[in-house]
């Protein structure tokens, strides 16, 4: 749905975006990662057609966004951080206006969007009188207005408190799963990432250095986490039996090969060491991501 | 969809408070300007010149003429500075609130927006120049009869002319017209500083400078000869459209390099939106 295609974008001096190529698939929810100052929002800004691009291709549904902008944009809803309103008016008001740049839209659409996001009975309210939660509500409500098949999120958990964020997490999931949107979510919360977004890119001062399904960072394990009432104890008895490499923190170790973890519970059991817990440590999307931004991990 | 995207860019001007405590501004200047004709010995000289020149005072001292005297210091001093403001605001306001973005998320063409918030500019002025006259000649007329106009003006430019009731009010509505040209090119004017990347309050305080800087060039004796490649030269037809006789030649010149000037800002302005990144 979306399509990047070798694109660079210039700042002066600065190459804000280096040799971008990206798919985001129809049907996905994609994350769209990076520091601040990788290029994510200078990407985000090229698919809608705000930043021009120095070089490449950007197509959404299939239409060339600088030659043919009104139609890629007609099925495309964008929030952004810290969506900004006219705060003079009401909720309402601020509907009809952002909506009519995509199309005319009917009052009752307008009241079934309201009710959807759930505002009824404060949109005819001034925006400067809602709270951080209703103005992210409203901003949810103008994107939807169109009927996209395409949401951009770019950075909408900036400023949430935890409840927002759970809030936000469960509404993007719900837009999915209820509307069936294809969700491109830039964000730096990987937490919420990894429980929503089915493939990711990563971008490093406006490279790409990883794209895939999320699925494909969870490595097979090879560290484990022990709980026992001797830590270096247990070391030296599975060390002398050559079933451990390496240790770290004082909790992990890094079993050697084709050892698995019910040799290490029999070994530490026969010796009578107390063993509380054993289990995994699976690679998750911050320590993968980590890894790709201080070089320690390839890019896919 | 023409229309409603234009009815949009006005509620949003017409939508806040700020519009509305200018024209309140305009109202005190006015009728302090009102009061001190009435009440200081602005009037008495006044009657003074008629009768110098051979004319009843009672038949020119009228609603017409106080409302004329009300509105001159207005559209040479508020009106620049108010119109600038409301053109930087246009649309670098928007792109300092991020508003912008979130309309640029939408498949409207650039070129449209600016179109529809430039004529929503134009109405404006027009609305703006259409209630200082209107609220100008309502409070004149309740200090003064409805007659005759007499018209004095030393600066900008000399003009001394008596009409009758009936042609002051053709005239007065006219120079109206000619008024809103006026600030419809100081709106375009300051709409193109906002169409680039910058503040709307240095948008405003560029587009004041523009025209500060054509007025004392203007006055300086070495651009005595060139007066006609000044904008605030041809901004003055408003007023000479109550000469006798009216100098048509000239009107006509300068609301055609107005109109130009308009359209010239417009595009500029269009260009450097066009190929400017709008960025958070």
């Amino acid at each position: 749905m979306i399509e990047l295609s070798h694109v660079f974008k210039q700042f002066g001096e600065r190459l804000a975006v280096e040799d971008l190529t990206l798919t985001v698939p129809r049907g996905e929810i994609f994350g769209l990662l990076g520091h601040n100052g990788a290029g994510k929002s200078t990407a985000i800004g090229m698919m809608l057609g705000q930043v021009w691009p120095t070089r490449g291709e950007v197509r959404v549904c299939g239409h060339d966004i600088s030659t043919d902008r009104g139609q890629a944009l007609q099925k495309v809803g964008a929030i952004f951080e810290a969506p900004a309103f006219y705060d003079y008016l009401s909720g309402r008001r601020n509907l009809e206006i952002l909506s009519s740049y995509t199309a005319y839209t009917a009052p009752a659409r307008i009241r079934q969007v309201v009710d959807w996001v759930g505002l009824t009975g404060r949109e005819n309210s001034t925006v400067r009188t809602y709270s951080h939660g209703m103005r992210a509500r409203l901003a949810l409500a103008q994107a939807l207005l169109p009927g996209p098949e395409i949401l951009i999120l770019d950075e909408p958990g900036s400023g949430l408190d935890p409840e927002g964020i759970h809030e936000m997490r469960q509404m993007i999931q719900r837009l999915h799963r209820e509307l069936g949107l294809t969700i491109l979510l830039s964000s730096h919360l990987l937490h919420e990432v990894e429980q929503v977004c089915s493939r990711i890119a990563v971008l490093n001062q406006g490279r790409k250095v990883f794209e895939g399904r999320l699925s494909d960072i969870h490595t097979e394990p090879r560290w484990i986490r022990i709980k026992t009432s001797d830590f270096a104890g247990a070391l030296k008895i599975l060390r002398d039996a050559r079933m451990v490499e390496d240790e770290r923190d004082g909790e992990f170790m890094a079993l050697s090969k084709d050892i698995g973890t019910d040799s290490v519970v029999r070994v530490l059991v026969e010796r009578g060491m107390p063993l509380y817990e054993i289990a995994p440590d699976r690679d998750n999307l911050e320590s993968f991501y980590l890894g790709l931004m201080t070089g320690k991990k390839q890019g896919g | 969809m023409f229309y409603l995207h234009l009815k949009n860019e006005l509620w949003k001007l017409f939508g806040k408070k700020r519009t509305y405590i200018g024209f309140g501004a305009f109202l005190i200047a006015q009728n302090g300007m009102l009061l001190m004709f009435r009440f200081t010995h602005w009037q008495k000289s006044w009657e003074r010149l008629l009768a110098g020149n051979g004319y009843l005072a009672q038949d020119y001292l009228s609603a017409l003429t106080v409302a004329l005297v009300m509105l001159i210091p207005q559209i040479i001093l508020l009106m620049p500075l108010y119109t600038s403001l409301i053109g930087g605001d246009l649309v670098a306001k928007e792109a300092e609130d991020g508003t912008l973005r979130m309309i640029l998320s939408r498949p409207i063409s650039r070129f449209r927006l600016l179109l529809v918030k430039w004529i929503a500019g134009i109405i404006f002025s027009a609305v703006l120049i259409l209630a200082l006259g209107g609220t100008a000649l309502a409070f004149a007329r309740i200090w003064f009869p409805w007659r005759g106009m007499f018209i004095y003006s030393v600066w900008p430019e000399h003009v001394f002319n008596l009409l009758s009731a009936g042609a002051g009010t053709r005239l007065y509505l006219l120079s109206h017209v000619l008024m809103t040209i006026n600030a419809s090119a100081i709106v375009g004017l300051a709409f193109m500083f906002s169409c680039f990347n910058m503040k709307p309050a240095a948008a405003t305080i560029l587009a004041l400078s523009f025209m500060f800087i054509n007025l004392v060039l203007e006055h300086l004796p070495f651009f005595e000869p060139y007066q006609e490649w000044f904008l605030l030269y041809h901004f003055r037809v408003w007023l000479l459209i109550f000469a006798d006789p009216i100098p048509w030649s000239r009107l006509v010149a300068s609301l055609l390099i107005l109109l130009a000037f308009n359209a010239t800002t417009f595009l500029i302005g269009a260009a450097a939106f066009q190929a400017r990144d709008i960025k958070s």
